[in-house]
């Protein structure tokens, strides 16, 4: 399901979806997928945000887009190394080193490829180079590391030994100031763009932080954002935003006009129909029922509709590129992960 | 301002909503006692913590695929609302018709009903069990997905006559299969693979499917039926007209809100006060602001007779305590265990016991429990790190050059807790502790440090007092 302007320069195609519920500490599945990266040799890192109940699961699982599970790592909740509280975004250097965020740890972590935990560098605080709560984190070509610092309401750039380069922005809502931000993301030249989740908007900035555009503005229509959680740019400039109100991802033009949207239109991916192979029972039932149904007028809110709505995004909470321009969506309630190609 | 006056707004306050501060209470009394009634009865926007804000940190809190996530989510709607009433009467809807997770394994739409008592709870009776009727987790709770045209199953029909509205006695058996009967074809959105979900306890493959009403026309009885001497062809609407109308109703209904809102035990004098309740029922239409309202104003209920005539249950004192703790107020790591809290007190949210609800009254408290309540309480209080705590310690540092003898800290934190009237025996053995270390000296108090710390110790004490336990 898709939604166009009048005449949009791009397309995208759904590929298929990744994942099942994971609700154990091993095996294949996600466990609120927070966030997604792509190594270069094509294979799928996914961020378990995990809930309280599971906290021993929090991890980053690997697969692939065949959907072949690779494993995970991650030493579960906890504040010592390797570990996670409230973990939210993921960015790989041009090691392959991967950088995890920690909202509540208020840290970032490192990782290698194989798992082996690196190093961790933040702390706590108002100051430069200090983190409170940090999201979003972006990697440009050059390893200068952009972290979202929601509670300060600013981005700050480092090294990727944390060393800090410099930062901008403040609580507010004019050209440069944030509410509580979210997700980040680099382009090739350098540019950043930063989710102003509760501005509910898009904003544009030089490497050093000078402003340079904003796109959208409250609401459900075209072009208009409910607490946009994520952003990625492709090669071509094109803005894709993870409207995570809305339930829906919306593709931007590079001078930010509207281009289309999705509304996410999952399928059974193959772990999904391994289970029902062997639960007849629910399969049965299943295929008398309508899973995209009309719902009362109280119920008519993206949310809801997304609870009820199986097919339909529901958290999509992160939007990544890969290198062959594929769009992946991590549903965090979903616990799966729905592919788009861009043609 | 009058101290009567305050003792009486924070009477209101602990019955109508979770207790109040005292920053809350000077702003209550300065408006009057009746137009805080009417303000209570007359929610607006609660201004609650957002649920944007909730769902952004507490992923379990967004999918709901848990109870204690779904319990928390509640919790903090009560712990930060402006218009407390509307989650009372929620709690109150949600113990006469108590729906369980056990069964449905569905957490969004338990708090969907809740949701639907938000909207409904204060209006009109008949308009609320329509409402009732259509809920999908209560279809799944008493079986009305199971009652068909030609094979009813009677459970619904039975508890809505029974536990819902009339009572026992009321009613014959047939006007129940009746009842049944005219329920027939009310079920919930592909309610065959949801019972499956439901019996299974079943996530998988991509988690929940939230719930919503479906009418089956076809599988409705249009036939003729005759419900306490009334005959038609009636359907669910019709059936709750005739049950709205029922003395019976007035009653049961008028009681079981004297008994959640003033008082555990009915007695003769407090009779009096139902049958105004019952004659603003009909009055109004059936409107349970109306009959609240009455209840709020009565001579009963603003009398000395009925101060702390409750129990507190579980909820009530753990969201009391928080409240007036001032802590949880942004999302907090853990706050799913708030909702084990009152679980190990003897009320889970959104998992009663059966479809009786809670045994409420005194029943709340035996020697386990007590012990999980004051526990609670003490901790929360005696944090002067929590907000609440050191606005409570500011306005005694700001008293008398911040220098407090031994029985003015008891009567000072007593004061600024409630106003709480305890036994003389209470207050002896608190002024005693209080004794032990003389006069307190606040000024130039810093957080944390000793004298800070006695003021925390104090308000540990009156929280493990017996009249604490009541509201």
């Amino acid at each position: 399901m898709s939604a166009q302007a009048a005449t949009p320069s791009i397309t995208m195609q759904y590929v298929k979806t990744i994942g099942i519920v994971n609700n154990g500490f091993n095996g294949r599945g996600f466990a609120n997928p927070y966030d997604l990266v792509v190594s270069q040799d094509g294979r799928i890192f996914v961020l378990n945000r995990c809930d309280p109940t599971r906290a021993a699961a929090i991890r980053v699982g690997i697969c692939t887009l065949e959907e072949e599970y690779l494993g995970e790592f991650g030493n579960g909740f906890g504040t010592g190394d390797g570990q996670f509280a409230w973990p939210v975004a993921m960015a790989f250097d041009s090691q392959e080193r991967l950088y995890i965020t920690d909202e509540h740890n208020h840290r970032i972590s490192m990782f290698d490829t194989s798992g082996t935990f690196l190093g961790k560098w933040g702390t706590l605080g108002g100051g430069a180079g200090e983190l409170n709560g940090p999201a979003g984190i972006a990697i440009d070509a050059e390893d200068h590391v952009y972290v979202v610092d929601q509670h300060n309401h600013r981005v700050q750039k480092f090294t990727t030994d944390g060393r800090y380069i410099l930062q901008w922005g403040e609580a507010g809502t004019h050209d440069g100031q944030f509410n509580l931000p979210w997700g980040v993301a680099v382009d090739a030249p350098g540019v950043v763009y930063v989710a102003d989740w509760r501005n509910d908007r898009i904003q544009k900035f030089t490497p050093d932080g000078q402003f340079v555009a904003r796109f959208g503005e409250s609401g459900r229509g075209k072009g208009q954002f409910d607490r946009p959680s994520s952003v990625a740019v492709d090669s071509e400039g094109y803005i894709y935003v993870a409207d995570w109100g809305n339930e829906r991802v919306q593709v931007l033009g590079p001078d930010g006009s509207f281009q289309l949207q999705l509304r996410g239109q999952a399928t059974l991916s193959k772990w999904a129909e391994e289970f029902f192979a062997s639960n007849p029972d629910e399969w049965q039932t299943r295929a008398i029922s309508n899973l995209i149904p009309n719902l009362p007028p109280h119920l008519n809110t993206p949310y809801h509709i997304s609870s009820q709505t199986e097919p339909y995004f529901w958290g999509p909470v992160s939007v990544k590129l890969d290198r062959e321009n594929r769009l992946y969506v991590s549903e965090t309630n979903r616990h799966r992960v729905q592919i788009y190609q861009k043609t | 301002m009058h101290q009567q006056d305050m003792t009486l707004m924070a009477h209101l306050l602990r019955r109508a909503g979770f207790g109040a501060t005292r920053d809350d209470l000077e702003a209550y009394v300065a408006k009057g006692y009746e137009a805080v009634v009417e303000e209570l009865l007359h929610p607006s926007d609660p201004q609650a913590m957002p649920e944007d804000i909730i769902r952004r940190y507490h992923v379990d809190q967004s999918e709901l695929r848990q109870l204690d996530a779904a319990g928390a989510n509640w919790l903090y709607r009560m712990i930060t609302t402006k218009c407390p009433l509307e989650e009372k009467i929620a709690l109150f809807w949600h113990s006469l018709f108590a729906t369980g997770y056990a069964k449905l394994n569905q957490a969004r739409a338990l708090l969907n009903q809740i949701d639907m008592f938000r909207r409904y709870g204060l209006g009109r009776f008949d308009t609320l069990l329509v409402e009732l009727s259509k809920d999908p987790a209560m279809i799944i709770w008493l079986d009305n997905n199971n009652n068909h045209k030609g094979s009813i199953n009677e459970n619904y029909g039975r508890e809505l006559l029974e536990l819902f509205s009339m009572g026992i006695g009321n009613y014959t058996e047939e006007d129940i299969q009746e009842c049944a009967r005219a329920f027939t074809g009310w079920t919930l959105g592909n309610a065959e693979y949801m019972a499956v979900r439901a019996s299974k306890d079943s996530i998988w493959p991509y988690g929940r499917i939230a719930w919503h009403f479906e009418y089956r026309d076809g599988d409705h009885d249009d036939g003729e039926k005759t419900f306490l001497g009334e005959t038609d062809r009636f359907n669910g609407e019709q059936i709750i007209d005739i049950v709205a109308r029922q003395e019976a109703t007035a009653r049961f209904i008028s009681r079981r809100l004297f008994q959640f809102f003033a008082a555990d035990e009915i007695d003769a004098h407090s009779e009096q006060t139902i049958q105004e309740m019952m004659q603003s029922y009909f009055d109004s239409g059936y409107e349970i602001r109306t009959v609240l309202r009455t209840l709020f104003l009565s001579d009963y209920f603003t009398s000395e007779q009925a101060r702390y005539a409750r129990v507190k249950g579980p909820v009530e004192l753990v969201v009391g305590a928080i409240r007036l703790a001032g802590s949880y107020r942004t999302p907090t790591l853990g706050a799913h265990q708030l909702a084990y809290q009152t679980f190990y007190m003897g009320q889970g949210l959104l998992q009663p016991p059966s479809v009786e609800g809670w045994h409420e009254g005194l029943e709340w408290v035996d020697s386990g429990s007590l012990l999980e309540r004051i526990n609670f309480i003490a901790k929360e209080l005696s944090n002067v790190q929590n907000s609440g705590v050191r606005a409570i310690i500011a306005r005694l540092a700001a008293e008398n050059g911040g220098t407090l003898m031994p029985e003015q800290l008891v009567d000072r934190c007593l004061d600024l807790v409630g106003p709480l009237s305890v036994h003389d025996d209470t207050r002896a053995a608190l002024v005693e502790f209080a004794a032990m270390d003389g006069a307190l000296q606040l000024k130039g108090h810093l957080p944390g440090d000793p004298s800070e710390r006695r003021v925390g110790n104090m308000l540990r004490m009156i929280a493990s007092t017996r009249e604490f336990q009541l509201a």
